[in-house]
């Protein structure tokens, strides 16, 4: 169905995000930019988290990475099972042995019965991730959803972010500023600079900008050492 | 003795539900809300940590003579005037112990389970649950210090035997009569109500933690 907006207006303070037209599907979408931009006031827009002016669409059932996730007291596998029984409404049983499994697919299974407040950073985005993927959502806003998460296991992230989305079509809005996030569950970007659309098109094209952000952004993922 | 402890409890209960009912309310819009006032009433909330409760006593006192604004309502030296002497004292304290739990706590979670879509009714049991430890805590330190005054009990009850005496304004009486054992014993119950407040808190803590 994918997630569509029109002459979206949102503000907040002093900050106005304005985004004429806005599109995102399967293929995914990274909004990229830099801090202060408006990147995360466009996510909550589209979510209907914040007020705005102009229409947004989006699949009844999504989900949300926030780049802070917040948890519930209790163990990481309460964490999930609750919302998932709240969300699906299926029975306890049956929401625990899928929050297991969820676990089981972020690298969380030996933390599940560990307290969620209790669990660093990185950890936390795993359950944040497991969370989003267990309530089977339509359309999942990510914020910087691998951002504290080491290194070594971001491919394998990305890699289960990617066969849901492949198995379920579901939109993709991704707030980034890793191209190789952005390029992984993302084939088209819409980049923001103070609240307006800066640039938009294909991701493989952003190479080719004059936008100094997204060519500092280019230059960086070339890095080697 | 039976007595005079249960009227100590049943009053500074009566007070504290009552302090409760206002004090969250408002801690929530001080924290959650959006419309203007909130750091006023938060910087009332601190100032009013300090209210003597002579004072506060005095002010209710006066309310309720025959001859003030609610002298008809004939309330004064009842246990209902006491409780709500007390109920001003506290709504202070868990008003600012509620905020304090409140801006500790991560306020993004509400957000974040409607962004799960998590029901409407499940959001408002699982934020509640989050939040009873810390308002749980601000309750019985409110309990903790309506029980414990003695200013405003006096004031408005008038310690009158079988009918406004409490534990702190009969523990006076006695030390005013030079009658030390009685009055001892009077504040040794005081303390053990303190302490199965303090019991309560600890294991619902416990339970939560």
């Amino acid at each position: 169905m994918g997630v569509t907006a029109g002459g979206l207006v949102a503000r907040r303070g002093r900050f106005v995000l304005d985004v004429p037209a806005f599109r995102a599907d399967a293929s995914g979408t990274a909004v990229l930019g830099p801090n202060g931009a408006g990147k995360t006031t466009l996510l909550y827009a589209l979510q209907g988290l914040i007020g705005h002016d102009g229409s947004v669409a989006k699949p009844a059932r999504s989900a949300a990475v926030f780049a802070r996730p917040a948890v519930l007291r209790g163990s990481a596998l309460w964490n999930v099972t609750t919302i998932v029984s709240a969300v699906l409404r299926v029975s306890l049983a049956d929401a625990q042995m899928r929050a297991r499994h969820a676990l089981d697919d972020v690298g969380l299974a030996e933390c599940s019965g560990a307290d969620a407040r209790s669990l660093s950073t990185g950890e936390r985005q795993r359950l944040a991730i497991a969370r989003a993927l267990a309530v089977e959502p339509q359309a999942m806003f990510l914020d910087e959803p691998f951002a504290n998460i080491d290194a070594d296991a971001r491919p394998q992230l990305r890699s289960l972010l990617r066969s849901y989305v492949e198995r379920t079509r579901c939109d993709v809005v991704l707030v980034t500023a890793s191209l190789a996030d952005a390029t992984a569950l993302c084939a088209s970007t819409v980049v923001l600079g103070q609240g307006r659309v800066v640039h938009e098109g294909s991701l493989a094209e952003i190479g080719t900008t004059r936008d100094l952000y997204l060519q500092a952004l280019v230059a960086e993922s070339r890095v080697t050492l | 003795m039976l007595k005079i402890a249960a009227l100590s409890v049943a009053v500074s209960v009566v007070a504290t539900l009552l302090a409760a009912a206002v004090a969250i309310p408002a801690a929530l819009w001080i924290v959650h809300g959006r419309s203007a006032g909130r750091s006023v009433l938060l910087a009332l909330f601190g100032a009013g940590l300090g209210l003597p409760p002579v004072a506060v006593g005095l002010a209710v006192a006066f309310m309720f003579w025959r001859s003030g604004p609610f002298g008809w309502i004939d309330l004064l030296y009842t246990p209902a005037a006491m409780a709500i002497a007390q109920t001003i004292i506290v709504v202070p304290l868990i008003g600012t112990l509620a905020v304090i739990s409140l801006r500790t706590s991560d306020n993004t979670l509400p957000m974040q389970l409607a962004a799960l879509n998590v029901p409407r009714r499940a959001r408002f049991f699982l934020i509640a649950r989050e939040v009873a430890p810390g308002f749980a805590a601000a309750i019985l330190a409110g309990f903790g210090r309506a029980v414990a005054e003695v200013g405003a009990a006096q004031m408005t009850g008038g310690n009158i035997e079988g009918q406004t005496r409490v534990l702190t304004t009969a523990t006076m009486l006695a030390v005013g009569k030079a009658e030390f054992g009685e009055a001892f014993s009077y504040v040794a119950v005081l303390l053990g109500i303190m302490a199965v407040a303090a019991g309560v808190a600890l294991t619902l803590q416990r339970r939560w933690a």
